[in-house]
């Protein structure tokens, strides 16, 4: 491979602007420096083939049947110096702190409203505000058992939390399958330098799950919930069951008897569910309560939640906090709640319900990111720099219809990472999704799922819109003498 | 063990057994349709009622009848999805259910069913012509035993595979006695009437061969093929894994390691008993589709009892 041509115009995880590699990146960058056009293909092709004969899939439905397509796989790892993901991680357990006792006040006395540090006219209007969950005081306190935070990292280096993802964050099947494939196709790196290890998530993810029955003691007996088969998501759903010894439910295997308890229809009668790992939206858990024609659920969850006899992670109503107008708050309830100064800055944000943001965001569409505050999968947005005046007219009249629906962001430089293409190494925009796992204590993936744009320029890195992945190596440099800092 | 998966596992295994039971059928039709003299005038639509779609094929060809042609029947049997037990549906069935369940089963399993999915659809048409239709018969039919081989070879010995091994035994008890149905109804119709008995023990010929139970007929009954023999053989024998007896008797030897269910012994014991107590001989001489129509009966009251016991939860 051959880095010669290798050029980009913002910050690069693996090459520094003089063209030399960063210290951490030294290794690999030489490795496959040292490897033949005609051994990339190989290496590029086993993978691909691995890929497949795993199963690594995600469930499309076009033209009345289901398609299963591969997560495209690009070769090359990105790597984070241990120093750096040390100061990230640490800022994610931050965040997640201040979110869970945001949830809970929220749900409680709402005092950080009271002391107007976050205006009750934002939760007033949030469509993932549940009024059933007013009063809940889940175990521990915690409410977002499981997110996934998307991390960017702007042209001159620095990293910024973009958004936090706290309903049914996916894809940390993928950092662990990708992690798989890595290890079959560079052995010898793996040999010679120190990758941290990333296959404990499945046990880490046991625990968490386990922490919340309500029989402690016991085994408990943990599900995780699915929609079913038809969801994009589902192979993830049955490899983490798989992967944690848990049984993979839908709806209608769930109910909810007279004593509250939910049960699972097992072919020895019914049995008693403890933990539901929910990867299903809260909205559709229970007809009972939410959508009532709803079947991915199970009629009286929601009671037998309330009564404590079944633990829900997420807990229902935890998307509150997974809002894009709530996540310009996130600095503020860390200084609110934990007196501290935020590890992690936010990536700056412009809340259209505020009158003077929104005229800056009005008059400068074009420079601008605006996104809807509920939306996912990278939906409903506008890229002002590549977007056609008729898409900025239908935004002006989007964001003056329902300003508290809209915020705007600049448009990030973002970093790129070299990927495999006919004509060698090209870079390509990326984001990093690490998952944070929170119970008595704050557990964090070592690195996380690296998302990358496969067509060049291109700054949209999500999997159903054509985005692909690469394995996130963080580095311990400690033993070869450097403490990975450059630049 | 969820009551849905073992439901699932139970389905798998019967349109695993039920697709190459069909493709044999048709298999064995094809060869015994390029036996017969010109005298002889071979009928497919027996086979159409034999695995119970007949309705079906008089809905999409309600003038022809029995003249159907050779290329219409066999795309009915094999290809068509309005055909609720053709092939082609019994492969996407197995599969739909599977990619439900792919945790539960070995990943080669899901890949041997894709591999059988993706044949048909690129060669199905191809298999209907006649002169690709034994090789194309040939692959489904190991395909599915390649299916059954894993299920075999790399499946715990768990609950969750005695459902399977219960789906196998019903669908194949299920199968036989069907196909016995179709050879006893008159496959094939002598234009002379002193030809008749001759014919009709080449049609036993058939339903012994569409069993993959021909070789194993000679070596354990050692006589000529004729209806009586053919009929205790197929219903009665006790080694020929493809035998009525031998499928009850294996669901009965799974029954003592699943949670008791009364109804579920209850129900089975009957059929091994209308098994047991069978004459073949006077079947023979009478028309033994009344008595296959009965024990499918049984083996449908079976199965009611199988997911009132299990299935439901």
């Amino acid at each position: 491979m051959d880095w010669a041509k290798y050029r980009t115009t913002t910050f690069d995880e693996l090459i520094q602007a003089d063209g030399q590699p960063r210290p951490a990146a030294r290794r690999l960058v030489e490795y496959l420096g040292g490897l033949s056009g005609r051994e990339i293909a190989e290496r590029q092709l086993a993978a691909d083939v691995i890929a497949r004969v795993m199963g690594i899939t995600f469930t499309v439905y076009s033209d009345g049947r289901n398609v299963d397509r591969t997560l495209p796989f690009d070769l090359i790892p990105r790597v984070i110096p241990l120093t750096e993901w040390t100061r990230t991680e640490a800022g994610l357990k931050q965040r997640m702190r201040a979110l869970n006792l945001f949830i809970g006040d929220i749900y409680g006395k709402q005092q950080i409203v009271k002391d107007k540090v976050f205006p009750a006219m934002l939760l007033k209007d949030s469509v993932n505000f549940r009024e059933q969950c007013v009063g809940m005081q889940p175990p521990l306190g915690v409410w977002a058992h499981i997110c996934g935070s998307d991390l960017v990292r702007d042209g001159d280096g620095t990293l910024y939390a973009l958004e936090d993802n706290l309903r049914i964050p996916s894809g940390v099947s993928y950092m662990l399958e990708n992690r798989m494939v890595a290890k079959r196709v560079f052995p010898e790196l793996f040999e010679t330098s120190s990758i941290l290890p990333v296959d404990d998530y499945p046990a880490q993810l046991y625990d968490t799950l386990a922490a919340l029955s309500p029989r402690p003691g016991d085994t408990p007996v943990i599900a995780l919930l699915t929609p079913g088969v038809f969801n994009s998501a589902y192979f993830e759903h049955a490899y983490l069951a798989q992967a944690m010894g848990i049984e993979l439910v839908e709806g209608n295997d769930l109910f909810v008897a007279d004593d509250d308890c939910t049960y699972m229809r097992t072919v020895y009668g019914a049995q008693r569910v403890d933990v539901i790992y929910r990867r299903v939206d809260d909205l559709f858990i229970d007809p009972e309560v939410f959508h009532a024609d709803s079947v991915l659920g199970a009629p009286g969850l929601m009671r037998s939640w309330r009564a404590g006899k079944v633990a829900l992670a997420n807990a229902p109503g935890a998307g509150v906090a997974d809002d894009k107008v709530v996540f310009a708050y996130v600095p503020k309830m860390i200084k609110y709640y934990l007196d501290e100064e935020p590890i992690l800055p936010n990536v700056p944000s412009f809340l259209c319900h505020d009158a003077k943001e929104r005229k800056y965001v009005l008059e400068n569409l074009d420079k601008l990111v605006v996104k809807p505050a509920n939306e996912s999968g990278g939906y409903g947005m506008l890229i002002g720099p590549r977007s056609t005046k008729r898409e900025r007219d239908k935004f002006r009249k989007l964001i003056e219809a329902d300003p508290r629906n809209y915020m705007a962001q600049p448009t990030l430089a973002l970093s790129t990472a070299p990927i495999v293409t006919d004509d060698g190494p090209s870079p390509r925009h990326l984001d990093l999704r690490p998952f944070v796992l929170s119970r008595e204590d704050i557990y964090v993936t070592t690195g996380g799922l690296t998302r990358v744009a496969m067509e060049a320029g291109s700054l949209v890195v999500n999997s159903s819109q054509g985005g692909g992945a690469k394995d996130t190596w963080v580095v311990d440099m400690s033993d070869e003498g450097m403490d990975g800092e450059s630049d | 063990m969820l009551s849905r998966v073992a439901d699932n596992l139970y389905w798998f295994s019967r349109y695993v057994r039920r697709a190459e039971n069909t493709a044999r059928l048709v298999g064995v039709g094809s060869l015994l349709q390029l036996d017969l003299p010109r005298s002889v005038r071979f009928a497919w639509r027996p086979m159409v009622d034999t695995v119970g779609a007949g309705d079906a094929f008089a809905e999409l060809f309600p003038s022809t009848g029995d003249d159907a042609t050779d290329a219409d029947v066999v795309r009915f049997l094999l290809l068509d999805e309005r055909n609720p037990s053709s092939l082609r549906s019994s492969v996407d069935g197995a599969r739909e259910i599977l990619r439900g369940i792919r945790d539960t089963l070995p990943g080669e399993v899901w890949e041997a069913i894709n591999d059988l999915y993706l044949y048909i659809e690129a060669n199905g048409e191809r298999g209907v012509s006649r002169r690709y239709r034994i090789e194309f018969i040939t692959r489904i039919a190991d395909g599915c035993l390649k299916v059954s081989g894993l299920l075999t070879a790399n499946v715990s010995r768990d609950i969750g595979f005695q459902f399977l091994r219960l789906g196998t035994a019903i669908e194949q008890a299920d199968m036989t006695t069907r196909i016995i149905d179709a050879g006893a109804s008159g496959l094939v119709t002598p234009r002379n009437e002193d030809d008749r008995e001759a014919f009709q023990n080449m049609q036993w010929m058939a339903v012994l061969r569409s069993l993959a139970a021909y070789q194993m007929y000679r070596r354990h009954v050692r006589q000529r093929v004729t209806a009586e023999h053919a009929l205790r053989f197929l219903l009665q024998n006790s080694e020929f894994p493809r035998s009525v007896q031998f499928c009850l008797t294996r669901a009965l030897s799974v029954l003592p390691t699943m949670p008791p269910r009364p109804g579920v012994d209850r129900s089975l014991n009957r059929v091994v008993g209308l098994i047991r107590n069978a004459d073949p001989a006077i079947l023979a001489a009478r028309n033994p589709a009344v008595f296959m129509d009965e024990i499918q009966v049984h083996l449908g009251t079976f199965h009611a009892a199988l997911a009132d016991g299990y299935f439901r939860g």
